[in-house]
Formats: structure tokens, sequence, C-alpha cells
């Protein structure tokens, strides 16, 4: 009866590395001449800057759609730093072949990094380069664990970048920069903008923004006399992020509404969330049509939809935190920061870690009711409806949390969580402002007792339940919506002292308004502490593990009550690593 | 001055057979707030002058400007029966000639019908009002159904009687004959939705439960108040008097005696009902309106009325009020019919027990509601939030069917959606005040024990628009009320300066709170909508919200309908979606279901929380479901309650009761936004044919299976000839003949068709009903009343769902197709349908 063998569970190898979420960006256009290619990936600059920072172990860090270069991109740093090195012994020929065999598997084997081999041959002073392939999180984001990985000193970040700032690691970025047709930009830039001394910011995305000097002088020359160029710089949190300013707005941030933005190439939704809050308008020069034309960028439909979640979100009781970057610095604060605001609001949070989100592994987690991600300030807006429940981003968990009666939304979008942490006062005072909330309601029920049979005294009113929260989503009251308990106001504050005369006759009532109370004393409990996972658990799943169904199983009987069907056969037993099939007793322990 | 105090009545409270819970309803314009005065009136809460024209019971401005009542109003009154010993003709014993009324007065209007619902509710007993003119209406009807399906008993008040006599001059006769074919109406009605338990509540003149009278002048009468007035003069027995003083009975004066026929040696004679009762009425208004100034105190002598010196200086229609007022004062008649007739709480919740409670009928709740005990366990139900003068803060409004509530006593306040053992809404609070509702004021009470109408303060912060409050641990809830309107009209909302957005939100939540019917939610494109039952509902609410609950300007889009997705034919093939692993397959048949059993859902008939053997009996029974299908529901969406089904057909597959819960979370998406257009779905069967599933549970576990449900159901609907459902209004319109014509112009322009049109006895006016499409209605009165230069009186209110005609939604040049991309547009999703090839993998 027994099988000898595993049943075959595992599927065809191509199966298992489809990535379910489809690659945005169009995988590797014509073959760079070697020219090009000692051009784009801006060789020269980066082997002097690697030579300046006397690195000796460099990772290279490319975008899956640059992946195919990496290889030729490898070769010719490494020439470069072989040939800038005045004792270079030259390159040992096992090495180049691993190299080669190595891009060849990047593309399947996520982590395989070169350095087993290659560090035991190479000698003191030569520098050992790595490819990092397959991003942990989002390829615009340094990968600096996998770069820790192979002990790097240095990153070389290939693509278009979020210039989030590192925490542990020192960064050449390498923007790779992409043709641009300065005519048509031109063209399309002076039919937007017939008035000649309209105030304009140039911005491009990354890859395109070494054209924008050039664009500028050459609009200069048509007559324009209020543009500002802008130059990258790494700063998220500045008022066009990453971009240099203008000095009017340097002194006055209120000035950047008198500008327009002309941007070329699409920038990430996140940034032209930020962008169309800021300044006056924002069009867009695509540059992936064959006749471009700036376009008014609008983005009043994509702030309701967002506006949709975030009201969705605030009478969720469970929170999933998704961290979605370990490099950003920051991280760990923002971190603690939402699960503050979570536990503040009376909610629960878990974090979770699973690389990169898609619907299927989030999905897996029927209870969390919302996720925030705390990734990048480019990555982390997440615009799918392919998810179970909804991705916001900490800025947006702020404003869900608010409280309704403080909620204001469209007028500003914050991606990058540094420039959130900075605002800490303000939410603060928003805090305070919700704790005002219950003194007062706590000051009208204290009214309507005093004339009424005033037979409601502190002790039990303490022990009444919360009211439920009006979900604005669905129009209905959610009555479970803070499972932790909302924290009470401390009697010291002003509006209670008049209360504090009949307080003191119940001590314990006042002690316990101290405390965070659980809002259901009957809640389900792990170690102690109460667990809406677990609650959900017990009350919404109807299947609990194995066994949890035998009662209610009716199984199909033949004539004479015997079940029918398939019998109990002996299974597998053991680890998922290996396990023992159908050998029963004594098969396995022989 | 008020002439009773709140004691006297809190005295009255404890004797429940000396109580009378009633609502007054009607078709809109027939006169309830009006007859309501001349109670209050009699009551001293208004003068007697104003009785008939303040309309004291609307008590917002824009109800005594419009002139149409739009919240339903409670008031208590203190009433008395004229003769002590008419106390011996009331069904139950009661000694004491106090009473205590409870009256509610409702709107008319079919946009308001859920506020009249919420005061059935509360009720035991309803004061019908018709118009002598215009007879049943519409609304009258759907009133009466409400009514007998709350088991209310009716009684009927025949109003607006000085018209019939000033403006149509109607002679005696044919005046009787009028009533009798009104009566005979509303008795169609009434027999139409009998119901056993509550027994034969047909009206009838002679027994007393149909008054006949003027709202506007205050006066009323029954046939019985004229049997007792006759009766020692006759020396006849009242009860024998009253059968001969209404129907085909007729007094020979030259015999003496009584007869069955109409006529002596060939003349004819005057009907008992002309001579008796209407005679001296005609008398008057002869006299008085003809100025025939010498006969008026000779007159008035007869009749024992006797007038101020002021009143005697009038003339006209002042005199002819003043003296119907003390001749046959109405609250007089209207105290004896609802005293007499309408029972009290202790008979009522006797029968009404069953229908209200949802718990077995044997528990601790259920008996103490049945004896309407007021020392068992509380059991109250919350109808409806009334606004307080406290911003933002709500009474809530509701009848103590057993038990006592007094302030403090700790309360479980249980939601619409609470199921005994669960926590999922249930509160624990007490109640800080109780209150009488007296109109537009309140009086604080000690306490008020089983079978009478309070308000409550301090549990609006827990229940949304209404619920249960109970001191037993074990009570089920008393049944939630079912509307015969839906919300189906909406528009949104706005705020012009985003700062005042906090208002709104506010404002809309106590917008929701404020009405029975209103929903207030937020799109899924972000928009915050307000939907109504109608346009003039709508209207109403954003008027409140914009002028009194936000406070703030706002803009407010043009109405726009919600539409559901459905399926027009079974999928044409069987869907399959794999999980993003490829290691587990869902197969899945999409098919229409029956739209009795989709009605019988949204009705409450057939319902998730149904035993499932009960629920599976129903549907082989009444639909022709397999009853091993039937027993294999798996659930009920959107929101665990709509109207599609998920079935599982499969037969021996291995782990499937794990999946359960994955692929019910994947159905509840699925059918909260379709594929077509982000639209609820309707009316569709999902039979999950075939599974299969991983072995090892890890590969099977949520984040495989929610998703892969989610798209088999999409594909499944793709796949099965999708379509859009459109609500549909019925309209009943009021027309007379001559103006028919534009009627039928203006409905064939917008879609709609008539299916029904008679003619009103004795009147020129017709009954024309239609089915009209919801999305086709706005601007459809204006448009009306143009067409038939304002003669035609339109009343709308939600009827069914029905396919938008017109060929595919998913071929975009087709007329679904094209409000397909509309919608999705608004929404901001792009604007061509997915194919099913997007949800659909190949083996």
């Amino acid at each position: 009866m027994a099988a000898s063998v595993a049943p075959v569970l595992s599927t065809p190898a191509e199966h298992i590395f489809e990535d379910p979420t489809p690659i945005t960006v169009p995988s590797s256009e014509a073959r760079l001449s070697d020219e090009q290619l000692y051009l784009q990936y801006e060789i020269k600059r980066t082997v002097s800057e690697i030579r300046a920072g006397k690195w000796k172990r460099v990772a290279l860090q490319f975008p899956d759609d640059m992946l195919v270069d990496a290889p030729r991109v490898f070769e010719r740093l490494r020439e470069g730093l072989g040939r800038g090195r005045a004792h270079a012994p030259g390159l040992s020929e096992p090495e180049v072949s691993d190299v080669a065999d190595g891009v060849k598997d990047v593309k399947l084997d996520a982590n395989r990094r070169e350095d087993t081999a290659a560090s035991q041959s190479a000698d003191d002073t030569e520098e050992r380069l790595c490819i990092l392939a397959d991003t942990s999180y989002g390829a615009c984001c340094v990968d600096e664990v996998a770069a820790e990985h192979v002990d790097a000193e240095v990153v070389v970040h290939y693509g278009r970048s979020c210039l989030s700032p590192t925490a542990r690691l020192p960064v050449i970025y390498v923007y790779t920069s992409k043709p641009l047709d300065l005519e048509a930009a031109v063209a399309s830039f002076e039919q937007t903008y017939p008035d000649k001394s309209e105030r304009v910011c140039l911005m491009a995305d990354i890859p395109y923004s070494h054209h924008v000097p050039a664009l500028a002088q050459r609009l200069r020359e048509e007559g324009y006399t209020n543009l500002f160029a802008t130059e990258v710089v790494g700063d998220p949190s500045s008022l066009l992020p990453n971009r240099t300013l203008p000095q009017a707005v340097q002194q006055d941030p209120a000035a950047l509404k008198e500008y327009s933005i002309f941007h070329i190439s699409s920038p990430p939704t996140s940034l032209l969330l930020i962008l169309s809050s800021r300044v006056k308008s924002v069009h867009i020069f695509p540059t992936d049509t064959a006749q471009p034309t700036a376009l008014e960028a609008t983005t009043a439909q994509l702030l309701r939809r967002r506006y949709a979640l975030i009201t969705r979100l605030s009478t969720v009781p469970i929170f999933g935190i998704l961290i979605n970057t370990l490099s950003v610095s920051n991280y760990l604060a923002a971190l603690t920061h939402c699960q503050h605001l979570i536990k503040r609001a009376g909610k629960k949070s878990y974090v979770f870690v699973v690389g990169k989100v898609n619907a299927a592994k989030v999905a897996n987690f029927s209870e969390i009711g919302g996720w925030v991600v705390i990734g990048c300030w480019e990555s982390s807006l997440i615009e799918s409806k392919e998810f179970y429940r909804p991705i916001i981003t900490p800025f947006e968990l702020e404003v869900a949390l608010v409280g309704d009666e403080e909620r204001v939304w469209g007028g500003e979008w914050v991606g990058d969580f540094s420039a959130l942490l900075g605002r800490d006062g303000n939410v603060v005072g928003g805090g305070t402002g919700a704790g005002r909330e219950v003194v007062e309601g706590c000051g009208e029920e204290e009214l309507v007792n005093g004339d009424g049979a005033g037979e409601g005294d502190w002790g039990e009113q303490d022990s009444d339940d919360e009211p439920p929260d009006f979900d604005l989503r669905t129009g209905k009251y959610v009555s479970h919506s803070r499972p932790m308990g909302r924290t009470r106001p401390s009697p010291a504050a002003p509006t209670l002292t008049a209360d504090s005369s009949d307080v003191s006759t119940a001590p314990p009532a006042t002690s316990s308004a101290l405390v965070q109370r659980a809002a259901k004393s009957d809640l389900a409990t792990v170690n102690g502490a109460v667990s809406p996972a677990a609650e959900y658990l017990r009350s919404q799943r109807t299947w609990q593990g194995l066994g949890s169904d035998l009662q209610r199983i009716a199984y199909e009987r033949d004539d004479e009550g015997r079940i029918r069907g398939a019998a109990v056969e002996e299974g597998r037993s053991g680890v998922a690593r290996g396990y023992a099939v159908g050998e029963g007793d004594n098969g396995a322990r022989k | 001055m008020v002439n009773f105090t709140v004691e006297e009545i809190r005295g009255l409270m404890d004797r429940p057979q000396n109580i009378r819970n009633m609502s007054v309803i009607a078709h809109v314009d027939h006169g309830k707030s009006t007859l309501t005065d001349s109670l209050l009136a009699r009551a001293g809460i208004i003068s007697a002058k104003n009785a008939g024209n303040q309309r004291a019971t609307d008590t917002r401005p824009d109800e005594q400007e419009r002139g149409v009542t739009i919240k339903s109003t409670a008031i208590s009154l203190y009433g008395e029966l004229e003769h002590i010993e008419d106390l011996k003709d009331i069904a139950i014993k009661t000694e004491v000639n106090e009473f205590l009324i409870n009256l509610i007065d409702s709107p008319g209007h079919v946009d308001f019908s859920s506020e009249v619902t919420a005061a059935l509710r509360v009720t035991d007993g309803a004061l019908v009002v018709v118009d002598t003119i215009e007879g049943v209406c519409v609304q009258t009807e759907t009133v009466l159904r409400q009514a007998l399906g709350e088991r209310i008993k009716p009684v009927v008040i025949i109003n607006k009687v000085d018209r019939a006599l000033l403006e149509l001059q109607m002679s005696k006769e044919d005046l009787f004959q009028n009533f009798s074919r009104v009566i005979e109406s509303v008795n169609v009605v009434i027999s139409t939705y009998f119901d056993k338990v509550l027994g034969d509540v047909q009206v009838m003149p002679d027994k007393g439960t149909v008054a006949f009278g003027s709202g506007l002048h205050g006066w009323a009468f029954t046939v019985r108040q004229f049997a007792s007035r006759y009766s020692k003069k006759f020396g006849v027995d009242k009860n024998k008097l009253m059968e001969r003083l209404w129907g085909d009975s007729w007094f020979n004066p030259k015999t003496k005696k009584w007869t069955k026929v109409g006529t002596h040696e060939g003349k004819p004679l005057e009907r008992a009902f002309c001579q008796f009762c209407l005679d001296p009425i005609f008398r008057i208004f002869d006299t008085v309106m003809n100025f025939k100034k010498e006969e008026i105190p000779s007159l008035l002598d007869k009749l024992e009325i006797k007038l101020t010196g002021e009143e005697k200086d009038l003339e006209g229609k002042a005199l002819l009020k003043v003296v119907m007022r003390k001749f046959l004062p109405a609250a007089d008649a209207l105290l004896e019919m609802m005293i007499l007739h309408l029972p009290s709480p202790v008979t009522a919740q006797r029968y009404r027990m069953e229908t209200l409670y949802e718990g077995p009928h044997d528990d601790e709740a259920a008996i103490g509601i049945r004896d309407c005990d007021a020392k068992a366990t509380l059991m109250l139900y919350v109808s409806k939030m009334v606004p307080t003068s406290d911003k933002g803060r709500f009474y809530a409004f509701g009848r103590v069917f057993s038990g006592t509530a007094r302030s403090g006593l700790k309360v479980r306040i249980q939601g619409p959606n609470y199921t005994p053992g669960k926590k999922e809404d249930l509160f624990i609070k007490s109640i800080q005040r109780t209150v009488l509702m007296m109109g537009k004021y309140t009086e604080p009470i000690e306490d008020v024990p089983a079978g009478n109408i309070l308000g409550l303060v301090g549990v609006d912060q827990f229940l949304l628009k209404s619920g249960t409050l109970t001191t037993s641990e074990t009570a089920h809830n008393l049944k939630v009320m079912k509307f015969s309107v839906s919300p189906v009209v909406q528009r949104s909302v706005e705020v012009k300066n985003g700062n005042d957005l906090p208002k709104l939100v506010e404002g809309l939540k106590r917008l929701s709170k404020s009405d029975p019917c209103v929903l207030c939610f937020i799109s899924e494109s972000g928009e915050h909508v307000v939907a109504g039952a109608g346009e003039l509902h709508l209207e109403i609410c954003l008027k409140d919200l914009e002028e009194d609950h936000a406070g703030v300007p706002l803009r407010i889009s043009d109405p726009v309908v919600q539409y559901r997705e459905t399926v027009a034919a079974e999928s044409r093939i069987q869907a399959l979606s794999k999980s993003p692993n490829k290691h587990n397959r869902l197969y899945v048949i999409a098919a229409p279901l029956a739209e009795e059993v989709s009605r019988d859902i949204e009705s409450g008939k057939i319902g998730p929380r149904d035993d499932i053997k009960a629920r599976a009996r129903i549907l082989a029974d009444e639909h022709g479901w397999d009853v091993t299908d039937a027993r294999k529901i798996w659930c009920f969406g959107p929101d665990t309650n709509g109207a599609n089904l998920l079935v599982d057909q499969t037969k021996a597959v291995q782990y499937l009761n794990e999946i359960k819960d994955s692929v019910v979370s994947g159905f509840q998406w699925a059918t909260k936004e379709g594929p077509v257009a982000e639209e609820p779905m309707r009316n569709i069967r999902f039979n999950i044919m075939d599974v299969t599933l991983h072995a090892d549970a890890i590969h099977r576990g949520g984040g495989q299976l929610i998703p892969t449900a989610r798209r088999v159901l999409y594909a499944a609907t793709l796949l099965a000839e999708p379509a859009l459902l459109e609500p549909v209004f019925l309209v009943e319109i009021q027309v007379p003949e001559g103006a028919m014509g534009g009627i039928y112009g203006v409905l064939t322009r917008r879609r709609g068709h008539v299916f029904e049109e008679a003619q009103r006895p004795g009147t020129p006016l017709f009954n024309i009903k239609s089915y009209l499409p919801v999305s086709e209605s706005f601007g459809f009165n204006a448009d009306l009343r143009s067409a038939t230069s304002g003669q035609a009186f339109p009343q709308s209110v939600f009827d069914h769902w029905q396919a938008l005609p017109g060929g595919s939604v998913l071929d975009n040049t087709s007329k679904p197709g094209q409000v397909v991309v509309e919608m999705r547009k608004r929404k901001g999703i792009k604007p061509e349908v997915p194919g099913y090839e997007n949800y659909y993998d190949k083996l």
C-alpha cells in the first residue's frame, strides 16, 4: 500500500520563477555599442570615484532591465580599475569565465554572488567587484543588506534611483542617461507656455536629468526669462524631492505655488502626487511616444481614490506594517512611529518583512485589515486593485488615524517618511486634539447626568463600552475597530478637575482611567495579552486546523453506516526539508 | 393650557390597558397633520382657534413652508371618553376613564415611507386618513399594507367632507355612495393582506371603525355618536341602532318602521344614514353658507349648540367652523374611535410578539413581550433617532415592549448585526435619561414601563439608526425593520473649501443618523455619496446637510443611479483560474439566480443566518432547487447578505473545508465590485464545479486562494453574458382623462411604460401605473407637470431591478456599453472592460 517514493508535488521549475507582478520597464533595447556602454554607464567617473575612495570591495547593483549589460560593465570597470593600479597584475583567466557563468545564473539565482572563488585568487590591492541582481525590495533603492553580504564597502547603483539617504554604505549613483529629442522638447515647451515670462521649473526624470541644463540654455535663447533648471540632489524631503529649489523658494516656501513644472518623462506616481500638491501646475513631456506633446497631469482622481482607501482603513482594527526597505535611513524610526500611531488609536499592528510585495504574499494574512508600507518614498505608493486589502503609506496612515473630526484631504501629499518624522510636533498636536474630544465627551455625559437621575457615577461609566465608529466607506457602524482600547484622558486634564471630587470616592476608577483599557475583556488572549488575531481565528475562521472540524463533517455513509470513500492511509511525517513518506513507525525510525 | 401633567401621564403608563399607541397614516395631502391638530387642541397643546392651520406636529420650518410632513413626530396626550358607560364597549376590561394616547403623525409622501415604517413599529393601531374626493391612493395602499404587515389594526377617517359639500355640492345620497365606495376600496386592500392572527380588521361605519369629518374645520363624527344621540329618542339599543344607521337601511316615517327596502308605495325613501346623520350637517351648511341668519338660532337650539357672544357675530365659513366644531368636535369622534377600537399594548403585544421577536417564542424575553410585563426583563426597540437641540446628539426614540426603562439602568445595546453569543454590535451602557416625546418638546420622566413610547438620552452613539435594548444576556434582537423604499438615487457632495472636510464628515454622520433610510458612504472613487429614496427625499437630506448638519457650503453633483452587475446566461465554458503558484485550480460556473430568489433574499425571507435545512426546504419547494445544492450554499454576498450565492457542487475534494474561508473572502470581495464596472453584483449564482489543491497546506493558504477565487468569479461572470441591472420606479399617476395623452408621451420618451390604467370609481380621475427606470426619472415630475398643465400627480417608489436593454455591456457602442464606459471613466479606471482572458487560465 504505502508509496515508496514521495508523490510528485513540485511543479516544473519554469513555473516557480514566474513573477506574478509584471515588469513595468521594457527590458533592454538594442544592444549598446562599447562606446555607448562606456558613456552610458559612466565607467570613467565610476572608476575614478572608486579609486578616490580607496574602496576595495565594490557591489554593482543593476535593475532587472539592465542586467544584460551587467557583465560588460563589470569587465570595463575591472579593466579601468586595473589600468589605474600602477602595479596591477592583470586579470586572471579563471575569474573572467566565472563571471560570465555567473551572469547567466544571475537571472535565475537571485542571490548568487561572485565572491567565493574570486576572493582567494585576488591579491590585497585588487578591487573586488560583484553584481547584485534581483534586489530584495525596489530597484530604485540601494540594497545595502545584499551588499553587506559580500562585505562591500561601496555600492554602485545603476538606473533610476529614489536617492533615499542610506544608513550604512556610501553609494555611487550612475543614472544611466537616456537620449532626448531636444528640439521636440523645446517645441512642446513653447506650445505649453506661450507666455515667455512664465515661472517654470525644468525637471526631468533621473535618467534624463543631464539634459536639463542644455534644454534650459536653449529655452533661454528662445526668450524665456523666468526659467529655473533644477539639479539633482539627494534630498527626498526637499520641496521638490531630490531637486534644487529656486532662490525665491528657498527663502519663502510658499513661492513655489507660483511655479509651474515642466517634467521630462513621466514621474513615478508618488512624485506626481507630491509635485501637484505643491506647484501651480505640472506638465509632463512624455518620452515613450513618437510625437510627444506635453500634457497637464491631474491627480485629483488619484487622490480621491486614495481618500477612499484611507477612510476605509480608519476603522480597521488590525494593521500590518510591511517593511519594504532595510536601507533607507530612519526606517526604524518610521516603524516605531507607525506602531505608536496605531497603538494610540487603540488598534493592533503586526510587522511583516516579505521582500518584494505581491498580492499572494500579503493575502496570506486575512486577519489584517490594511497594510502600511515602510519603504522608499517612491516605491511605497502601491496603486493596484489586485491586493485583497489596501496598502497605504505612513503619511496616509497618519491621515487615516487622525480622527474624522480633523481629517483634511487633498492639499498636500507627503511621500518621504523622514519628512513625516520631522513633523512629529504636528502629529502630537493632532493627538491631543483627539484627547480633547474625549474629554469633551465626558463633560457632556457629566452634564447630562447632572440634571438627570445622576445614578451613573464615574465608576459605572468606566465599565461602559466604547461607542462604535462610523465607517465612512460603508456608512455603517463598526463595533470593534479599537480592540486594544482607547487611551483614556488623564484625570489631571483641566476639564476633569471639576469631577475629581466625585472620583475621590472611587479611587479604583481613577487608577483604571490611567491605563489602557481593553475595550472588551472577553477578547481572545495569548499569554495574557489581548490578541485580535487570535480573536479572528476564534470567531471568523470556520476552519481552525486539523481536527477542528471533526464534529461538523457529515461523511457520506453507505447502507451499513460505514463511511464511504477512501480509507485512512498512512501519510507523511517529518519536517518540510525531507518528509518520510508512508514508512510508518518501523520504517521511519530504523 | 395643557390640561394634563407629566405626573398624570406617568400614572397612566402603569395601566397598559388604558394606553393606545397609534400612528396617523395616509397618502400625501389627505390631511393627517391637520386632523392631528384637533386632537392636540383638545389636549390643550395648541389653541382651538389654530387647530387645523397650525399643523403642530410639523415641527420643522421647511415642513411648515412646504406644507408637507417630512419627519414623523410623536406626542403623548391625555384623553377620556365622553360617556363613562362607553367603557363597557372596550374589548379589554377597563375600569378607569382616563387614557394615554401616544400618537405619531407620519409623512405621506412616498419618499419618506421609511419614517412611516419606523412609526408603525412602535404603535399598535393606525388612524388611516382618506380624502373623500381622491379616495384610496397609492400611498394609502402602501401604508396600509405596511401596517397590516406589522399586525397593526386600522381605523379610518374619511376626511375633507367639507369639500364634498362646499365645492362639489354633492347630494346626501351621492355622498353616501361616495363614502361606501371609499370604504369598500379600503376594505379591498385590507382583505388582500389578510392576516389570520390579526383576524378580520375590515372597517365598517356600523361597527364604529370609520369616522367622517373635516380636519380643516375641526369636526368629525362616527355613526356610533349619532346612534347614542338617537338611542334615547327612539328607545332602541345603541348597538342595534348603529347597524340601522348605515348601509341599506331605511326608516319609513309613515309606518314608523325600519325597513330594508328603499321605497314606500313606489316613492323613494331617504336612507337612514342620510336622514339621521347627514341631514343635520347639510342643514347647518345650508343655513350658514346661504346666510339664512334668522334660521340659525333655532337650528342651534335644536342641536343644543351654544355660542358665545363674539361667535354669534361671525358668519360664513368662520361661523360654520365654530358651529360644526361645537356640534361634532373632531377630537371626540377620533378619541372614541381610537379608545374603543384600537388595541391596548396588552392586547396587541399578545399577537405581535411572534412578528417582533427574532428569538425562540418561549424564552423569557418573548414571554415578557407577550404579556407586556413591566416587571420582566427589558426589551426595548429603538426605531429612529430624533435630533435634539444639542447639535449632533439625538434622542433614541422607541418603545418599551417588556420591562421598565429607567434612568441609570445598565442595558445591553444590540445593533442590527448582533447575534446572540457573539460580541459583534453589542455594547453595554447605562441609559442616562428617559424622556417623554411631546412634539417639538420633551419632558423628563423617571421611568417608563412596558407598552409605552419614549425617548432615551445617552444611547445615540451606539446605534446608527435602530436597534434593541435589553437587560437579558440571552435575548435575541427585535426584528430589524424592512423598509418599502430603497436608497437608489444618489448624489455626491464635496466641500467647496477643503478645510471644511471634517465638518462635512461630521454632517454626514449626523445625517445618516437622523433619517431611517438615507445612506451616506464614500464610493470606491473617493466621493462622498448621499443616497435617498427619491428626488424629494434627497433634496431634503442635502438641504439638511448643508444648512444644518454640516453647515458649510457644498458642491453637489447631478443625481446618479447605482447599477448592479449580473449575468444573463450560464457561463459558456467552465471558468478556470490557477493560483499564483499554479498549484491550485478553481473551476466555477456562473448562472443567473431566479429573480424570486433574489427578492426573497433581499426581503429577508431567505438569509445567511437561517437554519440550513429550513432554508434548503424553501429553496427546494418554492424555487425548484435541488435539495443537496440548496444545503451546500457556502455564503451570500456582498456583505454576507446580498443576493448572490456561492454553491459548492464539488464531489469528494480533499482539503475543501480548509480553503472555504479563503474562497468566501474572495467571493465577498468579487461580489462587492464586479468586473464590468466595479458595481456590486446581484442575482448571480456561482457554482464551484471542481477544485484541485496542493497537498501541502502552505501552498494552499489564503494568499494563493483569495485572489484566485476573485479571479475565477470574474472570469465566470464575464463568460456568462454579463449585464447591468438598473433600478426601476413604480410610478402611480393620478390624472384627469383629458391630460392622459401627455403622460404617455413623457413616459415613452423616458423608457417608461404603462401597465395599468383604471378609472377611479365615481370620479373623472384615472389612475395610471407604470414602470420608469430611475436613471430616466430625474426631472420627471417637472416634465410631467408641464406636459399635463399641472394636472398629473405622480408618486414614484423603487420597485425592482431590470436588465439594462440595448445590447451587451462589453460592446462599447451599445447603450449599456456606453453606460459602463461612462461609469468607468467617472471611477478613474480604464474605460475598456477587461476581457475574461485576464482572469481565465488555460489548463
